[in-house]
């Protein structure tokens, strides 16, 4: 059980960016963006038949040529300022019944994309997900973040458009991030490396849905390029962020119009100060996600 | 358990350049079970090792199947005088690669297995007295060419649609693959409407081709009484419901049922065959 490079390049003091995919596709959508921004080199995989069932056989004239499990890869990016190194996994490694991984094998894959991190120099890691917040979805989203270590504290304060746990009303600075984008924290706080994972924030009655939230990419894609000193350019992102603005908006009108007064009340809600109107209660809350669910669940052309 | 590995050896088998034969519990129309249960007890193989459960199935709890609880199971027996292997075994709920190793790495090791064949059932939208074929799949261009010369459907092209997974046979022969082990699934088709019951002609079509091939001089006579008493049984349910016939028929005549007839072609024919039981 391994990972396996394709090359082995020089790379000075390089920050790793890791991301596995989770609500929203938050992390993943960004991180991906930065890749290919960045034009980033193919570097290694993980082995990753040790972790997943494979997802498509090939069979051609009665012989099966090729099995395909989910990707698992390492690239490499060199730049003036820093050297990078991404990790993408297109799966956490779960027993099937979960979307995140946990125990075992969710502590081997760490390890390994931290075996892989440290052979090369690595000694500050970035994860991404999401962070599930009471906003509305024509807020722009803000990029929840936590560090590893104590001292990163006043690292990550000076970044734009973010917000730490203890900012956040009635967590008083707990809270927890689920699967490998939070697990890579404490793996690599274990093995004496600094890691930050940056949240980007998803409206509470749109994240458990299967749709990517391009919005809260976008945040998360923009601290990553300050934090990085890169300049990224937004185009494909914002492309992404208008079609996904409009079809939650279309999902939203037919939504019935008390729901609506309802969600609209997020609209003036800044859940780290509220503010006038009241935010939605616990049983407004459990009435909308029903009716959002009705609506995404409902055939098309059906009533 | 043997300390510190994941599996009991009970006996250590002497066999060389054996050939392992493999089914899954979770079959259509549990093909696979039925034709390697039918091998064990026609050959007398004796079991020699299983695999524990621990970090491959789930244990926090049983299922119940036809009011029983069921545990999952994961054994090794073997033939000498035929120089077969047969493993039967739940498939595993994780940890599937390790799982694969630890099979390979028995055969390997203790009965030092060259061929491996895999046995299961698939669906067909078929009638029953339509001829059915064995599907093969195999590893490599050789382990093709060495079945050649039986009858059996090896051109086969597909690729794992949107929403479906490959089978855990194929994710075996790709484990061999790797280690050089020729290997072959096998694939019996089954009726949709006889999954629930049994198909005993599916099964004998398996047991034919292992017979041939591997040598076994298995006399399938207690196996032709039951094809025949449940071609009777059919025949006799057609008889007397006149809209099951018409179902059969519809199948026979290569035309397709609806959603409906089909589900009451299953419901009929589960219930009638199990009440002659």
């Amino acid at each position: 059980m391994g990972f396996r490079l394709y090359k082995e390049p020089k790379l000075n003091n390089p920050v790793l960016i890791a991301c596995w995919p989770g609500i929203g596709n938050i992390g993943v959508i960004a991180v991906d963006i930065l890749r290919r921004m960045m034009a980033a080199e193919e570097l290694g995989e993980i082995e990753s038949w040790d972790f997943f069932y494979p997802r498509r056989v090939l069979i051609r004239d009665g012989e099966l040529k090729d099995l395909e499990f989910p990707n698992n890869k390492f690239y490499f990016k060199r730049t003036e300022t820093k050297d990078l190194l991404f990790f993408i996994g297109e799966e956490q490694p779960s027993d099937g019944t979960r979307v995140y991984a946990e125990g075992t094998n969710a502590y081997r894959m760490a390890n390994l994309v931290l075996d892989v991190a440290l052979k090369f120099g690595c000694q500050r890691v970035y994860t991404s997900g999401a962070a599930v917040a009471p906003i509305h979805h024509t807020a722009m989203s803000r990029v929840w973040v936590v560090p590893n270590k104590e001292d990163l504290i006043a690292e990550v304060k000076s970044y734009e458009n973010t917000v730490l746990m203890s900012d956040i009303e009635g967590r008083d600075g707990q809270g927890s991030i689920t699967g490998l984008n939070g697990l890579l924290l404490g793996v690599a706080k274990k093995r004496g490396l600094e890691a930050i994972c940056v949240m980007g924030e998803i409206p509470i009655y749109i994240h458990g849905f299967p749709i990517p939230y391009p919005k809260g990419s976008k945040a998360v894609l923009e601290v990553l390029s300050a934090v990085l000193g890169i300049e990224v350019p937004m185009d494909e992102i914002n492309a992404l962020v208008q079609q996904s603005e409009d079809e939650i908006e279309s999902v939203y009108e037919k939504l019935p119009s008390e729901i609506k007064e309802q969600l609209d009340k997020l609209k003036y809600v800044t859940y780290a100060k509220p503010s006038e109107p009241e935010p939605i209660t616990e049983e407004d809350k459990k009435r909308i996600l029903q009716e959002i669910d009705r609506l995404f669940k409902k055939e098309p052309g059906r009533d | 358990m043997n300390e510190g590995q994941p599996f009991r050896l009970f006996t250590k088998p002497k066999l060389e350049n054996s050939a392992l034969v493999v089914a899954w519990n979770q079959d259509a129309g549990r093909v696979g079970p039925r034709v390697v249960d039918y091998l064990n007890t026609k050959l007398e193989s004796r079991e020699f090792a299983e695999i524990d459960p621990e970090g491959f199935f789930s244990l926090g709890g049983v299922s119940v199947e036809g009011d029983i609880a069921q545990f999952p199971e994961s054994k090794f027996y073997w033939c000498q005088a035929k120089s077969l292997v047969i493993f039967k075994s739940d498939i595993p709920r994780y940890g599937w690669y390790e799982f694969l190793g630890l099979v390979l790495d028995i055969v390997e090791k203790y009965c030092k297995v060259k061929e491996i064949y895999t046995v299961g059932g698939m669906v067909s939208p078929s009638a029953h007295t339509t001829p059915r074929m064995l599907l093969s799949v195999a590893n490599s261009a050789e382990m093709k060419m060495m079945l050649s010369h039986h009858d059996l459907i090896s051109d086969m092209d597909y690729e794992t649609q949107d929403g479906q997974r490959p089978t855990f046979s194929s994710f075996l022969l790709w484990a061999a693959k790797r280690r050089n082990i020729a290997g072959t699934s096998l694939w019996m088709p089954v009726p949709f409407y006889l999954l629930a019951v049994q198909d005993p002609w599916a099964c004998k079509k398996v047991m034919e081709f292992f017979n041939r091939h591997l040598e076994l001089d298995i006399d399938f006579t207690d196996m032709d009484e039951e094809v025949t008493r449940q071609n009777r049984e059919i025949a006799q349910v057609r008889r007397q419901f006149p809209e099951i016939d018409g179902y059969i028929s519809k199948l026979e005549s290569n035309l397709g049922l609806t959603v409906d007839e089909s589900e009451k072609l299953v419901k009929e024919i589960e219930a009638l065959l199990r009440r002659r039981h």
